[in-house]
């Protein structure tokens, strides 16, 4: 058989991992998109007015103070023109400016955000290796004591409302050990390094000032605590149930009988065969930190965005709420897009399907 | 024979230059301990939960707004200690009052400076009284019908459009600050009529000074700390710590954190019965200047059971007021009238309220009213240390007493606010301070035709005759006793025939650790004069 050229030129061939990658971009705007309307419209439905929770009973009183209020935070618009005013500043990166604050919303988030990513990375990396190995332990020890004890105690995390284990762990460190300086990110008699990261442990690293950085170590410490064991107690219950339904499998099994070691069977067979479960579960994890644990921070005076959106909540401050919502709908999207991008690179049938 | 161990040469080096590391770190961090400790003893650590939006004296409205701004800025007169029963001199040395009220001149001390070292000229106060007017922002209603003008360089005329005695301790609040008009203009702002609209400095002003006060602002993050600085070109004495910090903190923290402090610090939120347990190592300052009262509605179609005066009058007598100040952790005891023990024109003791239940149930049968029952409304929220839930609770019990019957609905506080703001509220509670230490800021909201009576339909035409006579005669009287005189006899018909109902008063407080003295609460609105906190002994 003799094949025949046409003579046309043939398009070059899209390597099917950057086609993957830029369908999910693609979906990935969409979504944003979406989130700001629900965030938008959401914000219109939650009850009270946001003039009344701003001025004073007397200003409340007169109209013109009610209309100045009105007018300088644009509240006396049509909703539509209200959002497609909103879309337009967001596309040139123009957040609003926080009522609750007086600043603009995007420079509020550059500082609350490093705040929330100085506990949640660490606390996601220390949960992440503790789940994994955890769970992988209870998972092999299925049935046994070992196993029981582990969802015994993952349970007891799970059921631990967050804000009680941080005022536990904060009364014992701090109050009956004085062995943590308590909340905040820093002591008062330090000031903050100046900003390259934002992370006060590396800015004052970079700054040659360890004290300060050994400071806000310590005043981490805590809600990174915290976190890690709230966390950890949800990763390893499903690392655990994940790796079972493996376990489970016949080439598992044939992997066994052919003699494989079981370090080797573990690490090559078992653990690949979770990661995609594993990946997912971990990525929802860390987004949902990056959202921020409002009571945590809380209870630890972390002024991250769990505060900060906690705070604009209080004030019903609009253009706050929207940034917060918008941040943490983008958080998400793109952490979910790279855990969809990995899925594509640890198993091709995903990005090809 | 045994072979001797030898670290190689290279390995020797590192070795050396690991133990030069470790000491060099041990070093550093011995002598950054101890400038550290240093540097603590010179910081005033304030805890408390932010309650701020902006630190522009022309918008600021929160006290912790209302704490930092009275720090950083001056105004023409001012309040000392817990005291505010006469405003003392501030920016302005002296001032004279006319017969009438309505004409008061300032003149200005020729030594204040602003942080950048000018002088603080009439203009300056021309400028930031006009600018707070024409704001519109939530003081700026205090103001209006005020005139302000600078004949000279040191003096100041204010010109009030009706007797108005309250101007003095109006110019006190933290609102009237006097601002560099200069410094200001030249980052946006502006005292025109348009100002609402065109004032630009908001954010200049929330990121550093433009007062003459005795401290700059050295940092602003908001929901975490403001830090504070020394002002070198402050005319009067250096404060006793050259910096201060006000943390973002919980009550609950707050409580934590100063009962282990060894050093400088004080706590603003640890009221109520959050002051149980307290070591007796640590002070408390504290005066009872906020009125919790219970509100119904006159509109019979909203409230077919509260437009009732008889059921108003059986919830009065049906509450057991001691057992509600014990809930509050008052140490003002029982409640007396509206205006809280902390200000001039309270009650005096003999006016304590007291529980008569017979006569709640009397008044109830002579109106008619069989098993009255009736919607409660409250903010879900923990006010300076005290679960409003517990003070509903304790209403909802001594009503039942009575054979009142008061279903609770507690709502997040904007939602609270929406419904009680709109007037749509049957019954409800909320905690209310004065706005500016004289009872004109209550008299005027609570008397018909005033903020909170609108919310409750209360009118003119609905009022009785005793409450629109000594709403009247106090607001005709022209001088500060007058009007003392006169709040007593409106409490007391206030009492008699509105749709309030006074449960208690609650204390701000200021608990600080044996390390600072002076650290005194004040109801002039700051909570407390951080300048005037100082190292004990």
């Amino acid at each position: 058989m003799t094949t025949v050229d046409t003579g046309a030129p043939r398009r070059p061939r899209v390597p099917s991992f950057v086609r993957y990658l830029a369908r999910r971009l693609v979906i990935a705007l969409g979504l944003l998109l979406g989130s700001t309307v629900v965030g938008f419209l959401l914000v219109q439905a939650v009850p009270g007015d946001p003039v009344a929770a701003n001025l004073s009973d007397e200003a409340l009183g007169d109209p013109e103070a009610v209309a100045a209020f009105e007018q300088r935070w644009g509240l006396d618009e049509p909703l539509p023109v209200q959002y497609l005013t909103y879309l337009g500043n967001l596309v040139q990166g123009d957040f609003g400016m926080s009522q609750h604050t007086g600043r603009p919303v995007l420079e509020d988030l550059l500082d609350h955000v490093p705040a929330t990513l100085e506990i949640a990375v660490p606390a996601f990396v220390l949960s992440v290796l503790l789940g994994i190995t955890i769970g992988m332990f209870a998972a092999l020890r299925h049935g046994k004591a070992a196993d029981q004890a582990v969802r015994v105690g993952s349970l007891l995390g799970l059921s631990t409302p967050p804000f009680w284990m941080s005022l536990l762990v904060l009364y014992l460190f701090f109050f009956v050990l004085g062995l943590s300086p308590g909340g905040g990110r820093l002591s008062p008699e330090f000031s903050p390094p100046p900003t390259v990261t934002g992370l006060y442990p590396v800015d004052a690293l970079l700054a040659g000032e360890p004290m300060v950085a050994w400071d806000a170590v310590q005043h981490a410490a805590l809600p990174v605590l915290v976190l890690t064991l709230v966390t950890t107690a949800t990763l390893v219950r499903f690392v655990r149930s994940a790796l079972l339904e493996v376990l489970r499998k016949d080439y598992i099994t044939a992997a066994y009988a052919k003699g494989l070691p079981a370090r080797t069977v573990r690490h090559r067979h078992l653990l690949r065969a979770g990661l995609v479960q594993i990946m997912t579960m971990a990525g929802l994890t860390f987004a949902s930190m990056l959202a921020g644990t409002v009571l945590i921070e809380s209870v630890f005076a972390w002024p991250g965005v769990g505060n900060y959106a906690y705070a604009s909540a209080s004030a019903l401050d609009r253009p706050a709420i929207l940034g917060v919502t918008v941040f943490v709908a983008a958080a998400y999207i793109l952490i979910n897009l790279v855990v969809d991008l990995l899925y594509g690179l640890a198993d091709p049938r995903i990005r090809l399907s | 024979m045994p072979r001797r161990f030898r670290v190689p040469a290279h390995r020797r080096s590192v070795v050396a230059v690991s133990l030069v590391s470790v000491l060099a770190c041990v070093l550093s961090a011995c002598t950054a301990g101890r400038a550290g400790s240093a540097a603590r003893d010179n910081t005033l650590v304030v805890d408390t939960s932010f309650v701020y939006k902006t630190l522009d004296p022309g918008r600021v409205y929160e006290q912790t707004g209302y704490l930092a701004v009275h720090a950083l800025y001056e105004s023409l007169l001012t309040f000392e200690g817990g005291d505010v029963t006469e405003p003392k001199p501030g920016l302005a040395e002296s001032y004279e009052v006319s017969s009438d009220a309505t004409r008061f001149t300032f003149t200005l001390r020729d030594e204040a400076t602003f942080s950048d070292g000018s002088s603080v000229t009439a203009d300056d106060v021309e400028f930031s009284l006009e600018r707070l007017v024409n704001l519109k922002g939530s003081t700026a209603a205090y103001f209006e019908g005020l005139d302000v003008a600078a004949p000279d360089r040191n003096t100041v005329v204010v010109t009030a459009d009706e007797p108005n005695p309250n101007v003095p301790v109006l110019l006190a609040m933290p609102a009237a600050s006097i601002l560099n008009a200069d410094v200001v203009t030249d980052h946006g702002g502006t005292s025109g009529r348009d100002a609402a609209s065109e004032d630009r400095a908001q954010s200049y002003l929330d990121s550093t000074t433009a007062g003459s006060g005795p401290y700059v602002l050295e940092r602003n993050e908001p929901g975490e700390q403001l830090v504070l600085t020394a002002n070198d070109n402050y005319w009067g004495d250096a404060p006793a710590y050259p910096r201060v910090v006000v943390r973002n903190m919980e009550a609950q923290n707050q409580k934590l954190t100063l009962t282990r402090s060894s050093s400088p610090e004080i706590a603003l939120d640890i009221a109520g019965t959050l002051l149980d347990g307290l070591p007796p190592s640590l002070s408390v300052s504290q005066k009872p200047d906020t009125a919790y009262f219970s509100f119904v509605n006159t509109d019979p179609e909203v409230s077919p059971v509260g437009s009732r005066p008889a059921f108003v009058r059986a919830v009065r007598a049906a509450l057991d007021y001691r057992g509600l100040a014990d809930l509050l952790g008052s140490r003002s005891g029982p409640a007396r009238g509206l205006i809280a023990p902390a200000y001039p024109g309270a009650l005096p003791e003999e006016d304590t309220l007291e529980q008569d239940l017979p006569r709640a149930k009397q008044l109830l049968a002579d109106a008619g009213l069989t098993d009255p029952a009736i919607e409660f409304i409250y903010p879900a929220i923990t006010y300076r240390g005290v679960d409003l839930g517990t003070i509903a609770t304790k209403v909802q019990g001594d009503a039942a007493k009575a054979g009142i019957t008061i279903n609770l609905r507690p709502l997040p506080l904007n939602a609270f606010l929406e419904q009680y703001r709109g007037g749509d509220a049957q019954m409800g509670m909320t905690p209310q301070a004065l706005t500016y230490p004289r009872a004109d800021s209550m008299v005027r909201v609570m008397s018909p035709g005033g903020v909170n009576a609108e919310r409750m339909n209360w009118t003119d035409d609905t009022a009785s005759a005793a409450v629109r006579s000594t709403t009247a005669d106090f607001l005709a009287a022209t001088t500060d006793e007058e009007r003392v005189t006169a709040v007593e006899a409106w409490q007391h018909a206030m009492h008699r025939d509105s749709p309030y109902v006074l449960l208690g008063n609650n204390s701000g407080t200021v608990v600080s650790t044996p390390e600072v003295a002076g650290a005194d609460y004040t109801p002039a609105g700051w909570i407390v004069d951080l300048a005037a906190v100082r190292r004990a002994g």
